[in-house]
C-alpha cells in the first residue's frame, strides 16, 4: 500500500482531462478546428514530442520567456510563430521553420548543440503528421493565464532605488493611504510604551529598568531612540529573537517526525546557526545561498547552514520509502520561505491558481533528490547515520592521527598477546587423557557438604614441580549456577611439611586473578614461624579458570556483587566466577555467606576450577570440602578433584598469565570529530514525474531546472545536484527580497504590507501599498542585503512609533487598521511570555544552548509503539527549548508556539481558559513567583516592597490604586508573606499589561 | 441540561462589578456579558454531540463483529494474497487461513450477530448500525490512527473533533469544546487530537483518568485565596482596560481567567461520580471512589455531554499493550472485557435518559485483522487495512441493521465499502455538515477533514 498525499486527489484533474478529452469539442479562433486528433496522437505527442520541447526549447521559449517573439510551450503559441515567421506549418516539412532549425539548416536550433537525430527525426515525424498538439491550455503557465504570470506584480523586476529614500519616505507613503482613506493617524506613543514596544520587538524581551529609567528622565529625541534601537541591534538577544522568527519559517525542529520521533542530536546547530546569522546581519542573499548549498560554498558554517533543508520533516515507518513526501515538504518550505509562492501545490499535477507546472515541480524534485540527507534512524533501519563531519579531512587526520596510532599499537599488542595466549592454551588442551588423574569426585546434593576426607583421600599423591592439583566445580544439567563454598588444603607430606590454603587467597583476593602465594602458617606451632623458616618456604600458584573446554582464566574483576562491596569477584563476563566475602562478618545477600570464605559459581553447562600448581617435588596430601551454599530445592552441583601429572601444564598456565599480566597501554576514546545534520551532493539526476502524485506511476523525466515563470534556466553543471544554481536563481529573484521585506515588516507591525506573507501568488493577497513594498525591497538589496538596516528605517518611522490607542473612526473605517492608523497591539509570544517570567524572577539563562539531554544514541530502540517523547527543564531562553515533532512542547502548545511540522509565516494568538490555568496552577510560574517574592522579603515596609515587585515584572512603580489593590490582597490573604507576596508576583505577571505590548 | 450551579454563581458578581460604573465600549460590554455563542450547522441535524469510542491496535472483526463460518470451515487452507504486511516478509511466503476463537450468536429483535467477546455489546444491537465494511488505506498503525482521526495518513491536519467544534462553537464556557479521555497516548500522539491550523481554541483537551485529570486544573491554592488573588487580577486588568477599552481581546483574556475558576470546579464535578446511584455505577462496572478504567471514561463521557461538551473521544488503551495481537489473539479477551460492558451501559443510559435521541455514538478502530497467518496454528492475526467493522448508534442512525459485507474469509470488502472518508462524511453529515462546505482556508487553499473524497453512506441514516 502507498500513502498518498491528498492533494493528489484533488478533484481538479483538468489538466489531464484536458489533454484527453477537451481537444475535440473546444475551438479557438485562430486554430483550425476541423484539425481532430485521435487520443493516440495525443498520447504519442506527450510521450514523444513535449519531452523534447521541454528538455530542450521550453529555456528559452515558454512561459515568459519568448525568445524571438516564439512560444513553444503551446499550440497557440506556434501558431503564433516568431520574429522569424511562421514556425510550423502542419503537415509540411518543407515550409516548417522548425524542421529546418533543428537540422541546423539556416537556423541553428537550440544554439546549444544539434539535438540527436532521433529526437531530430521525431519533431520531423510531429510535423508530418500534421502537428497534433493537445496544448490548448497552454497559453497558461501551471494554472495562471502567461500573459496575467508576465505581468503578475510579485515576479517583476524590482524599481530603481530612490536616493531620497528615508524614514520619511516611509512616512509619505503610509500617509497618504490614510488621507484618502480619511482616516486621522493616532498620536506618537508614550515614551515608555514605545521603549517596551522596541525592546520586545527586537530582542523578545522585557527593556531593563536601567533603560527606562532613562527613557523616562531624559527628553526622548530621535537621536536617544536611534541610541537605544542600535544597542539593542547589538545585543545577542536580538539575534536569538529574530533568528527564532525565521526557525518558524523553516518549521525548526529537534526531532525528525517519522513515526518514532527520534531526536535528531545535532539540529541545534543549524539553530544556533541562525541566531548567529542575525545577529551578525548576515546578508540575506548569502544566508539563503548558505541555507541551500552551504556544503558548495563554505566550509563548516556552511555546511551547518544546510540543515535548513536537512530538518525537513521524515514520514513513516521506514523514512527511505516516504522521501518523496519529505522532498515535497522541502520544495513546500523553499517555495514559501523565500518566494512566497506554494510550490508544493503542484506535485499532482499543474498548480491550481498560480503559474507553476507539475514539471516546474519535478525540476525542483530532481535538485533535492540529487542530494544526500543526513539519516536520522528509523524504527525498521536503526540508528542515525551519514551526519557530515565539519572538519575537513586534514583536520579529521591531525586529531584522528595520534589517538590511531596508540589505538594501533594496542591493537597489535592484544594480538600478539592473545597469539600467545593460543599458543600456551593449546598446549594444555592438548594434554593426554593419561595424564590427568582423577583423585576424587561426587555430586553434592542441594544444599549438601562433601568433606574430601570421605572420599579416600588419606593417600599420598607424588607431585612434581609444575604439576597441577585442579578441582572442579561442575554445575548439574542446565541449572547450576549455584553459590558453591569451597576449600582446598595442600599438605606437603614430609619436608617442610608446608601448608597450602585456598584460603589464603581471600586475603587481598581482588588484588589478581592468580596468585603466588606461600604455605599457610600454622599458628599454634611457633617454631615454624620463625622468619628464616618464612623465608626459605616455597611459594605456590593458584589459577581461577573457566575449564569446559579450554583453560582460561577469569579476567573480569568485580568490587561489589549483589550490591554488596565486601564481595570481590573474578569472572569471564557475567559467569563464571570465583567470589569471596573478603569482611569479617557474614553477609546477606542471596544467600548468607559466612565471614572470609570462598565460593566458586559456575554457569550454565559452564565449569569452574581452582588449580594449585606444585612447585615441589615430593608428596602431598588434600584435605578440604565442598558445599552448596544456595540452596534452593535444585539438583545440586558435582566436583571432581584431579591430579594432572605434566609439568608443562604448570608451566603453561604461568606463561599465560605473565603474558595478561604485561599491560597493554589503552588508547583512550577516540577523538570527537564535530558533525552536524547536514546536506551534501548525491547522485545527480533527474527526476520522473509522479503521475498524479503517486510515487509509483512514473512520467517522463523532468530536467533539473529553474522554475519556468522565473526563468526556467538549465543547469551550469548537469554532473552536480543543482543546488548552487538553485541557491543563485532563488537569491537573485526579486520576488525573494519581496518576501523578506515583507516578513520583516509583518514581524514589526503585526501584518504584513501584504497580508499573506508565504502567498504571493494570485490566491494570496495583494500589498496594501505597492509601491512602498517594491521601494523597500529595493533599498533591502542595494543596502547589500542587510536586514538590520531594515529594521532602523521601519522602526525610525512615525508610523511605528505611533500609539497603540485607536479611535473610533479608524476603527470604523479600517478595522484590521491595514492603513497602520496606530499601532497594532499584540499579544506576546509564547517565547516572550516565558522569557519574560523568567527574566522577571531573575533565573534566565541568556547563554546559547547546544545539544539537549537526549538518551545517548545506542541507547535508541525507539517503536511506534514507545516513540522518543521528553521534555527537558532549562532556564535558557525559550527558543533553546527542545521542539518535537509528534508530541508538541506543553508550554509551546498551549501559548500558540509555531508548528514544527509546516512553515508558520504568522503566530496565531489564542486566548483559552486552559491558559488561564497555567497561571492559576503551574508549578513552575508558582516557583518563578516565589523567587521574586523570596528577593524582596529583604525590604522592610510594604510600599517599598511593592514597588520592588511591580519594577521586576512590569519595569514601573504602582500608581495609588494599584499599590492600595496590592496592600488590600497582602493584608487579607493570611499567609506566610512569602507566599502572599508570591501570589501578587502571580498576578501582576498574570496581568494582561504583562502580556501585551502597547 | 442545566449548566452546575456553581459557575453561574462565581461569574455573575465579577461581571457586574466591571460593568458598573465602567467606562467600557457598549461592544466590549456585551461582549463581557455574552454567553458563548453556538453556531448554526449548513442543515438541522438530530445529533447535536458525538461521543467517539477508539479502540487502538486494531481489532479483529473476524473475531468480534463479523462472523465467517467458511473460515472455520476452511481453517489451514492455503490462499494468495498480494497483502501489504506478508509482502517481501521473510517467514511469510505461504499463508493459511485461521479461524476465528470465540462463538457468534444472533441477537436482539434485528438479529446482528456478534461474538461472545462482546456480550454486554450484544445487547445493544437494536440499537446499532454495524459497518461491517470498513476499510483503511493504510498498514501502519500510525498513519492508520492518523487517518481514523483527521483524514490524513502522513502529515498532520486536525482532528474531526476539531473539525466538529469548529463548525458547531461551544454549548459550555466553563468546559472544553473538545475532550479526549485516554490513559496513554496512542499512535501519532498528540497530532490525533490537535486543532493543526485550525484555531487552538478547537484541539481537543487531554483528560487522563487518575488524579489531575487535566494538567493544572487543581488549584494549588485554596479556593478563597485564590478568589482574592483573581480579584486583584480583575482589578489591575480592569484598569488597564481603561484606557484601552476599544480592545476586544483584553476582554477575552480577562475572561478566561474566570472560566478557569470556574472550570478548576466544573472538572472535577463532572468526574465527580459520587453522586451517581449504586445502580449506575453497577450497570458500568464501576467501583465507587474507582477514577480509572474504560467505565469510568464511559461515565464521564457521559456526564461531559450533559454539561454541553461536542465531542468527546474515549481512547481504551495506549501506543503498547493494545488489540495488536500479533502474538496471541487471547490477549482479545481481557481488552474486550475492559470496554464491552462499560460500553452497554453508556448505551443504555444514554437511551434511558433520552441522550441517545441527540448523540451520535461511534465506535471504531484503526483497522482489522488478517483471516490468515503465516501457519494455521499461529495464535496472533497481523493488520489488516482491506476489512474492519465499525458501528455507530444514536441521533439520525437507523438502528438494528448492518450495512456491508466482506467476503465468505473476512479478507476483503465484497459489498457497500466504506473507507475512512466516507465514515467521516457520513458522522459530519449526521451533525449537520456538507463535508464538501465544512472548509478553512489555509496555506492558500481550502481545506477540509475529507480531503477530496467522501461520500455520505445513506444506508446509515435513519430516514
Amino acid at each position: 500500500m502507498t500513502t498518498r498525499h491528498p492533494l493528489e486527489r484533488l478533484p481538479v484533474s483538468w489538466f489531464r482531462s484536458l489533454l484527453y478529452s477537451l481537444i475535440v469539442t473546444l475551438s479557438f479562433d485562430q486554430v483550425d478546428s476541423s484539425i481532430v486528433f485521435a487520443q493516440d496522437d495525443s498520447d504519442w505527442f506527450e510521450s514523444k514530442v513535449r519531452p523534447i520541447l521541454v528538455a530542450h526549447c521550453y529555456e528559452c521559449h515558454s512561459g515568459t520567456k519568448s525568445k524571438g517573439g516564439l512560444l513553444l510551450d503551446s499550440k497557440q503559441g506556434w501558431i503564433k510563430g516568431g520574429e522569424s515567421g511562421t514556425v510550423i506549418v502542419p503537415g509540411d516539412t518543407d515550409k516548417s521553420l522548425l524542421v529546418q532549425a533543428v537540422q541546423y539548416q539556416g537556423l541553428e536550433m537550440p544554439p546549444k548543440g544539434k539535438l540527436d537525430d532521433r529526437d531530430i527525426q521525431t519533431l520531423i515525424e510531429w510535423v508530418r503528421r500534421g502537428a497534433p498538439d493537445p496544448r490548448i491550455s497552454a497559453s497558461k503557465i501551471g494554472g495562471m493565464d502567461s500573459k496575467t504570470a508576465q505581468n503578475w506584480w510579485a515576479f517583476q523586476p524590482l524599481p530603481t532605488p530612490i536616493e531620497s529614500f528615508s524614514s520619511l519616505w516611509i512616512d509619505q507613503q503610509i500617509d497618504a493611504k490614510l488621507d484618502s482613506a480619511g482616516i486621522h493617524p493616532s498620536e506618537p506613543a508614550d515614551r515608555r510604551s514605545l521603549i517596551r514596544r522596541l525592546s520586545y520587538d527586537l530582542t523578545g524581551l522585557p527593556p531593563t529598568r536601567d533603560e527606562l529609567n532613562q527613557a523616562l528622565t531624559e527628553p526622548l529625541s530621535e537621536f536617544q531612540i536611534e541610541k537605544f534601537i542600535e544597542s539593542k541591534l547589538e545585543s545577542s538577544d536580538y539575534g536569538v529573537h529574530w533568528g527564532r522568527h525565521w526557525l518558524d519559517v523553516v518549521r525548526y525542529a529537534d526531532t525528525a517526525g517519522e513515526n518514532t520521533d527520534r531526536p535528531v542530536v545535532n539540529a541545534w546547530r543549524y539553530r544556533n546557526w541562525v541566531f548567529d546569522a542575525f545577529g551578525r546581519d548576515m546578508p540575506y542573499d548569502s544566508m539563503i545561498k548558505h541555507q541551500i548549498a552551504g556544503d558548495l560554498i563554505a566550509d563548516q558554517e556552511g555546511i551547518i547552514a544546510t540543515g535548513y533543508l536537512a530538518i525537513a520533516r521524515r514520514f513513516g515507518h521506514d523514512i527511505d520509502k516516504d522521501m518523496y513526501l519529505t522532498y515535497e515538504e522541502m520544495i513546500d518550505t523553499v517555495g514559501k520561505s523565500f518566494l512566497g509562492l506554494t510550490l508544493g501545490c503542484a506535485r499532482c499535477h499543474d498548480h491550481k491558481y498560480d503559474p507553476i507546472s507539475a514539471e516546474d515541480y519535478y525540476s525542483l524534485y530532481g535538485i533535492l533528490a540529487s542530494s544526500k540527507y543526513s539519516f536520522p534512524g528509523c524504527e525498521p533501519k536503526g540508528q542515525p547515520k551519514d551526519m557530515v563531519p565539519l572538519l575537513a579531512q586534514p583536520q579529521i587526520d591531525e586529531l584522528m592521527k595520534p589517538w590511531q596510532a596508540k589505538a594501533d599499537l594496542a591493537k597489535a599488542a592484544k594480538e600478539k598477546q592473545n597469539a600467545q595466549i593460543d599458543q600456551a592454551r593449546k598446549s594444555l588442551a592438548q594434554l593426554e587423557p593419561a595424564k590427568r588423574i582423577l583423585i576424587a569426585e561426587s555430586k553434592v546434593a542441594e544444599g549438601a557438604k562433601v568433606p574430601f576426607d570421605s572420599q579416600l583421600l588419606e593417600r599420598t599423591i607424588p607431585v612434581r614441580v609444575g604439576e597441577l592439583i585442579q578441582l572442579t566445580i561442575l554445575p548439574n544439567g542446565n541449572h547450576g549456577a549455584d553459590s558453591t563454598m569451597i576449600e582446598l588444603n595442600i599438605h606437603q607430606v614430609g619436608g617442610a611439611e608446608d601448608v597450602w590454603s585456598s584460603g589464603q587467597l581471600i586475603e587481598d583476593f581482588a588484588s589478581s586473578n592468580y596468585r603466588k602465594l606461600g604455605p599457610k602458617t600454622t599458628q599454634n606451632d611457633p617454631a615454624r614461624n620463625t622468619e628464616a623458616l618464612q623465608k626459605s618456604r616455597i611459594e605456590a600458584n593458584w589459577f581461577y579458570l573457566e575449564t569446559t573446554k579450554n583453560a582460561d582464566l577469569l579476567t573480569d574483576k568485580r568490587l561489589s556483587n549483589g550490591g554488596n562491596s565486601n564481595i570481590h569477584s573474578w569472572s569471564l563476563g557475567e559467569l563464571p566466577s570465583v567470589f569471596a566475602n573478603v569482611s569479617d562478618s557474614p553477609v546477606s545477600v542471596w544467600t548468607v555467606l559466612p565471614p572470609k570464605s570462598l565460593f566458586v559459581h559456575p554457569g550454565p553447562e559452564r565449569n569452574v576450577s581452582l588449580v594449585w600448581v606444585s612447585p615441589i617435588e615430593g608428596s602431598i596430601r588434600l584435605s578440604g570440602f565442598v558445599q552448596d551454599a544456595h540452596p534452593a530445592a535444585l539438583d545440586g552441583v558435582s566436583f571432581k578433584l584431579e591430579h594432572i601429572i605434566e609439568p608443562e601444564s604448570g608451566n603453561g598456565l604461568v606463561q599465560i598469565a605473565e603474558i595478561l599480566s604485561t599491560p597493554i597501554e589503552e588508547p583512550g576514546p577516540s577523538p570527537v570529530i564535530p558533525v552536524a545534520y547536514a546536506v551534501v551532493e548525491g547522485t545527480a539526476s533527474d527526476a520522473k514525474v509522479h503521475l498524479r502524485g503517486d510515487p509509483e506511476k512514473l512520467g517522463d523525466a523532468v530536467p533539473r531546472r529553474w522554475i519556468s515563470v522565473l526563468g526556467g534556466q538549465s543547469l551550469e553543471n548537469p554532473n552536480a545536484s543543482g543546488r548552487k544554481e538553485l541557491a543563485d536563481w532563488i537569491s537573485k529573484s526579486p520576488l525573494m527580497a519581496r518576501v523578506m521585506v515583507n516578513r520583516v515588516w509583518q514581524w514589526h507591525f503585526g501584518q504584513g504590507l501584504v497580508n499573506t506573507p508565504s502567498d504571493f501568488g494570485s490566491r494570496g493577497e495583494p500589498p496594501t501599498h505597492p509601491e512602498l513594498l517594491d521601494q523597500l525591497a529595493a533599498q533591502f538589496v542595494e543596502s547589500g542585503y542587510s536586514v538590520k538596516q531594515l529594521h532602523r528605517w521601519i522602526l525610525s518611522t512615525k508610523t511605528y512609533q505611533r500609539s497603540s490607542q485607536s479611535t473610533e473612526q479608524q476603527r470604523e473605517i479600517d478595522p484590521e487598521n491595514r492603513w497602520l492608523s496606530h499601532f497594532s497591539r499584540r499579544r506576546l509570544t509564547a517565547e516572550e511570555i516565558r522569557d519574560s517570567i523568567l527574566s522577571s524572577s531573575g533565573n534566565l539563562d541568556r547563554s546559547y544552548g547546544q545539544e539537549h539531554p537526549f538518551p545517548p544514541t545506542q541507547t535508541w530502540t525507539f517503536t511506534q509503539h514507545d516513540p522518543f517523547n521528553a521534555v527537558y527543564p532549562s532556564n535558557r531562553r525559550s527558543a533553546m527549548l527542545m521542539v518535537q515533532r509528534q508530541r508538541r512542547h506543553p508550554f509551546l502548545t498551549l501559548f500558540d508556539g509555531a508548528d514544527p511540522n509546516a512553515s508558520t509565516p504568522v503566530r496565531q494568538t489564542t486566548l483559552v481558559p486552559t491558559q488561564a490555568l497555567y497561571y492559576l496552577n503551574d508549578p513552575f510560574f508558582h516557583e518563578q513567583a516565589m523567587a521574586i517574592s523570596r528577593q524582596i522579603q529583604t525590604l522592610v515596609h510594604d510600599t517599598e516592597k511593592i514597588d520592588a515587585i511591580y519594577l521586576q515584572t512590569l519595569q514601573r512603580k504602582p500608581n495609588t490604586n494599584e499599590a492600595q489593590a496590592i496592600l488590600e490582597l497582602v493584608k487579607s490573604y493570611q499567609a506566610s508573606p512569602e507566599d502572599a507576596w508570591a501570589a501578587v508576583a502571580r498576578m501582576l505577571m498574570a496581568s494582561n499589561e504583562f502580556h501585551f505590548v502597547d | 441540561m442545566k449548566p452546575l450551579p456553581i459557575l453561574t454563581q462565581h461569574r455573575r458578581p465579577f461581571i457586574r462589578s466591571l460593568v458598573g460604573g465602567s467606562m467600557l465600549f457598549p461592544g466590549i460590554l456585551k461582549q463581557l456579558m455574552a454567553e458563548d455563542s453556538t453556531k448554526e450547522p449548513h442543515f438541522p441535524a438530530k445529533a447535536k454531540r458525538v461521543i467517539f469510542l477508539f479502540m487502538t491496535g486494531g481489532v479483529s472483526h473476524v473475531d468480534t463483529f463479523d462472523p465467517k463460518p467458511a473460515l472455520t470451515k476452511d481453517h489451514g487452507k492455503e490462499i494468495k494474497a498480494d497483502h501489504p504486511e506478508i509482502k517481501d516478509r521473510p517467514g511469510y511466503e505461504k499463508i493459511y487461513l485461521k479461524k476465528p476463537q470465540w462463538e457468534f450468536s444472533k441477537h436482539g429483535q434485528c438479529g446482528t450477530e456478534v461474538s461472545t467477546l462482546f456480550p454486554h455489546v450484544a445487547t445493544c444491537v437494536d440499537d446499532i448500525a454495524l459497518i461491517r465494511s470498513m476499510h483503511t488505506a493504510h498498514s501502519n498503525h500510525y498513519n492508520a490512527t492518523l487517518g481514523m482521526h483527521t483524514g490524513s495518513f502522513a502529515q498532520s491536519r486536525p482532528s474531526i473533533g476539531s473539525w466538529l467544534t469548529y463548525g458547531l462553537g461551544s454549548e459550555n464556557r466553563n468546559l472544553p469544546g473538545f475532550v479526549v479521555i485516554a490513559p496513554r497516548q496512542t499512535y501519532a500522539g498528540t497530532q490525533v487530537y490537535a486543532s493543526d491550523f485550525l484555531p487552538g481554541a478547537y484541539q481537543g483537551t487531554l483528560v487522563v483518568p487518575g488524579s489531575e485529570p487535566i494538567s493544572n486544573i487543581a488549584p494549588r491554592v485554596p479556593t478563597e485565596k485564590q478568589r482574592l488573588e483573581l480579584d486583584l487580577l480583575a482589578k489591575l486588568n480592569t484598569q488597564h482596560l481603561s484606557d484601552r477599552s476599544d480592545d476586544g481581546n483584553l476582554v477575552t483574556r480577562l475572561r478566561t481567567f474566570e472560566t478557569a475558576f470556574g472550570m478548576q470546579m466544573a472538572v472535577p464535578q463532572v468526574f465527580d461520580l459520587s453522586k451517581e446511584t449504586d445502580a449506575t455505577l453497577e450497570s458500568y462496572g464501576l467501583k465507587r471512589g474507582q477514577t480509572t478504567g474504560f467505565a469510568w471514561q464511559c461515565l464521564a463521557a457521559r456526564r461531559l455531554i450533559e454539561q454541553g461538551v461536542r465531542f468527546v473521544e474515549l481512547i481504551d488503551t495506549g501506543s503498547s499493550g493494545n488489540w495488536d495481537a500479533h502474538g496471541d489473539m487471547m490477549s482479545h479477551e481481557p481488552l474486550a472485557k475492559n470496554v464491552d460492558q462499560p460500553i452497554a451501559a453508556l448505551l443504555k443510559d444514554l437511551k434511558q435518559r433520552g441522550l441517545l435521541e441527540d448523540t451520535l455514538v461511534v465506535w471504531t478502530t484503526e483497522f482489522g485483522r488478517t483471516p490468515f497467518n503465516n501457519t494455521a496454528d499461529a495464535k496472533g492475526r497481523e493488520h489488516h487495512p482491506w476489512a474492519f467493522s465499525s458501528w455507530l448508534a444514536g441521533a439520525g442512525v437507523k438502528p438494528g441493521i448492518v450495512y456491508g459485507a466482506t467476503d465468505e474469509h473476512g479478507l476483503r470488502v465484497a459489498d457497500n465499502g466504506v473507507d475512512v472518508h466516507d465514515f467521516h462524511a457520513t458522522i459530519l453529515h449526521l451533525m449537520g455538515f456538507d463535508h464538501e462546505r465544512l472548509t478553512f482556508r489555509h496555506s492558500g487553499r481550502d481545506y477540509r477533514l475529507t480531503d477530496v473524497h467522501g461520500k455520505v453512506v445513506r444506508g446509515l441514516l435513519n430516514a
